[in-house]
Parts: C-alpha cells; sequence; structure tokens
C-alpha cells in the first residue's frame, strides 16, 4: 500500500516537474517575444530619427542632413540586422514556424520596416551621395526555394565581414506584402533566391566568392583589396 | 518542428522522468534496509546446498572459482559442489583435477559442447541440496555467501535469491564504466526491484534456487541465449518471487574490450527481447502481478527511446550535413557565424533544452544516490561519470543491432 502511495507521488512530482517547465517555457517565450517587440521598437525609432533628419534637410539646407545621415546610417543598418537575426531565433527556438501569429505579424512588420528604409536610404543615397552598397534579397519558404536558405547563410557571412560597407534587406515574398510584390515587379523578380544588388539582378545561388567577385565590381570594399 | 517528433518528445522524457522520480522515491524509503538480511539461521539448521558451476574453456578462472567455492563459510556435509565441463578444448578438465580430491566435488566431464543451460540443467539433476546455487566459472563468491543468501528462503513465496555483482577488472576506463553500470544494474536496481516482486533477472555469475521450484519449472531453457533472464520470467510466473541480497557479492569478470562489450550486450539485449516475445501473454493479467506491468513499461521505454535516438540522430545528422554545404559556400569561415554572446543568452533556451538537461541531471540523480547508497562511492568515479553517458549511446546502438538481429533471426552465439 506504502509502494502503491510512492508511484502516486511520483506520477505527482513528475507532473509537477512538466508544468514547471511548460510554465518556465511560457516565461521565456514571453521575453523572447519581449525582446522582438523592443527590436522592432528601436528600428521605429532609428527610422524616425532618419526622417526628421530628411525633414531637417529642406530647412537646414542638405549638407546638414547628410551630415547627420552618415552617423545614423550605420546604427539603423546594425538595428535592422538585429531585429532580423532576432525574428529568426525567435522562430527556431520556439518552433512553431509559420504556425504561429506572433512570428508571422512581426515578420510582416519587419518586413515592411526594411522596404520603408531601403526607400528612405535610396533616397538619401541619390541627395548625400552615399557610397553604401545595397543588396535586396528576394527569397521564399524552404519547401518552394530549396536554395533560399543557402543564400541566406552566404549573405549573413557577407553582412558579418562587411557590415559598415554593404546593407542587405532580405524580403519574405511569402508573406504577401503589397511593398514587397511592387519591389517586386519593380526590380522584375521571378526566380528565387533572387539579390538585387544596386539596380541588378543576380538571380540563382551565390556562394561568397562569386558575390564578392559581384560586390567588388560594383564598389571598391575593404574585402576586394585584400 | 514535426509534431510526432515533439509528442515522442514529451512521451519519453515524462516516462523516463517518472521512472526516475519513482527510483530515488524506493531509495528514500528503502535506503536504510538495502543490506539487512532476514535472521541467521543457526548451523545444524541449515539446508543442503549443491553449487553448480558450468564451464566451457575456463582453464584460466576455473581454478580461482572453485578455491572460493571451497571457501564458502558453510557446514561441510551440508555443501555439494557439481562442475559440468560444456566440452571445453582448453585445459578445463586439468585445472579441475586438483579439487576433485575434495569429496565435495563432483565432476561432469562432457566431451561434446552443449551449452551453457544444457550443462547447469545436468548439474541440477545430479545436485541433491534442497537449494541449488547456479555460477559462472569466471566468478569468485565470497566466504558469507550462502550464509547470507540462505536466509532469505526463510519466506516460502521465495523461489530464488541473487546477490551483489561486482566487476573484477584490470582499471581501464571501459571496465570502470562497466562497473559502475553493475553497482546499479545488477545490485542497488535488482534490490529495489525485489520491493516490487519484479527481479527481472537472476544474474549468471551467482544466483541461488529453490531445488523443488527447479524441478517444477523445468530448469532452464536450454534455447533461450539468456538463461538467467528467462528463467527469472518463469519464477515469476510460477507465483513464486526472487529475492536480493545486497549483503553479500559475487565478483566475475567483466568485458575489456569494445568488441568483448558489443558481443555481451548484444546477446543480453536479444535475448531478453526473444523472452518478452515468449512470455508476452503473461503480461498484464492479475497472476503476473507488478511484474506483468512493470516488465512491458520497461521495455516500452528502451524502444520509445530507442526510436527518439534514432529519428534525432537522423535529424542532427541532416543538420550537420545543411550546415556542412552551408559552410562550404563561404570557404568554411566558421569564425564569422561563432558567437559567444549567443551561447551565452538566456533567452536560446529552450522547452526542448529544459527537458534534455533536467533528462541528465535526474540521470546524474541516479548515478549519484545510487553509488551513495551502495556505498561504492561516487566522489572516486566521477571521471567514470563521463564514460557512463558516452556508453549510454553507444548502448542505443547496441539496442538496434539487437532489434536488427531479433528482426531478421540472426543466430547469436554465446
Amino acid at each position: 500500500m506504502r509502494d502503491k502511495k510512492l508511484f502516486a507521488i511520483g506520477f505527482g512530482i513528475t507532473l509537477f516537474l512538466l508544468l514547471s517547465i511548460y510554465v518556465i517555457n511560457g516565461f521565456m517565450n514571453n521575453q523572447r517575444e519581449q525582446a522582438v517587440l523592443d527590436k522592432m521598437d528601436a528600428i521605429l525609432e532609428e527610422y524616425q530619427e532618419m526622417q526628421t533628419i530628411s525633414l531637417m534637410s529642406g530647412i537646414f539646407g542638405e549638407h546638414m542632413a547628410c551630415f547627420g545621415l552618415q552617423s545614423r546610417l550605420i546604427q539603423m543598418d546594425k538595428t535592422l540586422w538585429d531585429a532580423g537575426t532576432r525574428i529568426d531565433k525567435y522562430r527556431t527556438i520556439t518552433e512553431e514556424f509559420m504556425r504561429d501569429p506572433f512570428y508571422i505579424e512581426q515578420k510582416r512588420k519587419f518586413n515592411r520596416n526594411e522596404v520603408m528604409y531601403y526607400s528612405l536610404l535610396k533616397e538619401m543615397k541619390q541627395r548625400c551621395k552615399v557610397n553604401q552598397t545595397t543588396i535586396l534579397f528576394f527569397y521564399k519558404k524552404a519547401e518552394s526555394c530549396p536554395t533560399c536558405d543557402s543564400q541566406s547563410f552566404v549573405l549573413t557571412d557577407i553582412n558579418n565581414a562587411l557590415s559598415d560597407e554593404v546593407s542587405i534587406f532580405s524580403f519574405d515574398t511569402d508573406l504577401g506584402l503589397p511593398s514587397i510584390d511592387i519591389l517586386l515587379s519593380y526590380y522584375n523578380v521571378t526566380e528565387y533566391p533572387c539579390m538585387v544588388i544596386e539596380g541588378q539582378n543576380y538571380c540563382g545561388l551565390f556562394n561568397k566568392n562569386q558575390l564578392l567577385k559581384v560586390l567588388c565590381k560594383k564598389q571598391n570594399l575593404t574585402a576586394c583589396t585584400s | 518542428m514535426n509534431p510526432i517528433y515533439a509528442a515522442l518528445v514529451y512521451l519519453v522524457w515524462f516516462l523516463s522522468t517518472y521512472f526516475v522520480v519513482v527510483f530515488l522515491l524506493f531509495l528514500i524509503r528503502y535506503r536504510k534496509n538495502l543490506f539487512v538480511s532476514p535472521l541467521q539461521i543457526p548451523g545444524e539448521d541449515l539446508p543442503t546446498v549443491s553449487i553448480v558451476i558450468s564451464a566451457f574453456n575456463e582453464e584460466e578462472h576455473i581454478g580461482k572459482c572453485l578455491s572460493s567455492v571451497r571457501n564458502v563459510s558453510y557446514p561441510q556435509d551440508k555443501l555439494e559442489i557439481v562442475v559440468v565441463n560444456d566440452g571445453s578444448t582448453d585445459g578445463t578438465a586439468r585445472a579441475v583435477s586438483p579439487f576433485l580430491k575434495d569429496k565435495r566435488i563432483r565432476f561432469i566431464n562432457n566431451k561434446e559442447n552443449k551449452g551453457k543451460a544444457t550443462c547447469l540443467n545436468e548439474g541440477i539433476r545430479a545436485a541433491q541440496g534442497t537449494f541449488i546455487a547456479c555460477m559462472d566459472a569466471d566468478s569468485m563468491v565470497s566466504r558469507d555467501i550462502l550464509k547470507k543468501s540462505i536466509p532469505h528462503f526463510q519466506n516460502p513465496k521465495v523461489g530464488a535469491v541473487t546477490v551483489t555483482v561486482k566487476a573484477k577488472h584490470r582499471g581501464s576506463f571501459l571496465e570502470r564504466v562497466i562497473e559502475i553500470e553493475y553497482i546499479l544494474g545488477l545490485s542497488l536496481f535488482l534490490k529495489l526491484f525485489s520491493y516490487l516482486h519484479c527481479v527481472y533477472v537472476t544474474p549468471g555469475p551467482f544466483s541461488i534456487y529453490r531445488a523443488s521450484l527447479l524441478k517444477e519449472i523445468n530448469g532452464f531453457d536450454e534455447k533461450s541465449i539468456t538463461e538467467d533472464l528467462e528463467i527469472a520470467y518463469r519464477i515469476n510466473k510460477a507465483g513464486s518471487t526472487i529475492a536480493a541480497c545486497m549483503g553479500t557479492s559475487v565478483t566475475t569478470v567483466i568485458p575489456h574490450t569494445f568488441q568483448g562489450l558489443y558481443r555481451q550486450r548484444r546477446r543480453w539485449y536479444s535475448g531478453a527481447l526473444l523472452t518478452i516475445w515468449k512470455h508476452r501473454t503473461m503480461f498484464f493479467t492479475r497472476k503476473a502481478g507488478f511484474f506483468g506491468i512493470f516488465i512491458p513499461f520497461t521495455y516500452t521505454l528502451i524502444t520509445l527511446g530507442l526510436a527518439l535516438f534514432v529519428v534525432s540522430i537522423f535529424m542532427l545528422a541532416s543538420r550537420l550535413w545543411k550546415n556542412i554545404s552551408y559552410f562550404a559556400l563561404t570557404n568554411f569561415n566558421f569564425f564569422e557565424h561563432f558567437h559567444w554572446r549567443e551561447l551565452l543568452d538566456p533567452l536560446a533556451i529552450s522547452a526542448f533544452t529544459i527537458l534534455g538537461v533536467s533528462g541528465l541531471l535526474g540521470t546524474l540523480a541516479v548515478l549519484t544516490s545510487g553509488l551513495s547508497a551502495t556505498k561504492a562511492g561516487f566522489r572516486k568515479r566521477k571521471t567514470s561519470f563521463i564514460g557512463y553517458f558516452l556508453l549510454f549511446f553507444l548502448y542505443q546502438f547496441f539496442w538496434l543491432s539487437s532489434f536488427a538481429s531479433v528482426l531478421f533471426r540472426r543466430k547469436i552465439k554465446w
């Protein structure tokens, strides 16, 4: 009888442990969501700062605006990349991927912010003659684009090595955002993965060396001389 | 993540954690009784005992084995020793001959190799004791082995008694790791299982049986490759229980190479699977009692764990392959992708990581508390712990090989 009781206690303890893990994981998920939201707020803040600088150019002259832009550009790039990484990490850890409404919502917001930032950057580049190479990376989910993940990995490597000289914008075309659809038709992207580097399309998988060769043709990067 | 895989992870975690928690609860409950033996029987009331030893090519060990048996503290006139040669091709018979001066020792010198179970049965038929101990020729017994184990039979329900199996080794890393397993698996676990009447094996190195019971169940199954495991099922089936005596021990030779370990485990595991299949009708029956629930539970856990292991290995290998193909695109530039900061990020801890770590902690709790309870000491065995975890992975491959052997009906030799 006492032994039977031990089995019941054991079952209770095991159940308690499982529930504890469930609760801890729920708490961690909240923290992960908060971390993503914080990064999204940081993007908006950076974006508003750049918008302000852009607005100031009309009042104080372009020279002053371009001076401010140079200092914000690298920071904005970093914030955007961090947010993207944080969302991807969230996806990997929660392992819920496409079914998670939070992930989808943040991914949509992030992509929209990327389009906004890219548009602003494009405008400022023309006005201020900023020498920043931009790569637009269009991808789909792995089922319909087996090499998209590989290309994404190569671009991560490029970003880690050349983050100060290259701005990379990754667009998830499965999200069905109208702004991304406009970019797709503007750049005439029909196959995936596809990169638009300084207005020119490079579709298919490019390894690091091939991509560096393309980038070096466009601009004199530090990696091109070393 | 595949929902079936996720369900498998949670199921295996829950069942294994339940096993660990119940183990620890039983350990706490019976900790003080582990080494307690029933009251000793006065010399004149001690029953007659026969020790049957089956030997195949044991020239190296049989002498030490017989010396230890002769030195057992038991009335001379109540002990007989029956040695059965299983058609050895070495000098086993020669090694036995000096001991034949001792009138208590009888020698059945078979010229033909018949198998261990057949030889044991031959010895059992020749034995005249009220209790019959069967032992391996490569094992040595403690002097008090009979005085400590025989009193357990005062309980008429007890049909067999097991003793602590100690590992005789030369101190290699592999041997020290296997030793931990013997201490826990063939000593403490059996003791705790005995409280639940579900001892599933009467270890071959030394176990003692009620002679009348052996007669009733027709001795060992001569077709089984794990006769010491198979007989335990039939003892339970016959309504008898198996007691475990931790107060005395037998020391046996253990594998000292990976190849030897693989051969031993493949035989053990394949034998276990065949035995379960043979006795499948006894599970979940009222007659089999808790034994009939415990065995299917344990083997379900093993099978599910193995399935999880196989799927995880497959997933790990495909992820590894994917990563290699990724890195090939970036000239294998590992450093650009490796950041200490990310490793230390607490938000990177997933539910599965917590499940995995808690599983490891549970295993560690079983190891430390188990070794501490058996007085084997866990502090001096710290390095062997690491090996124990590594061996755990190796055992999954042994189990896979055993499943394959059983499914494809491959012949397994002793």
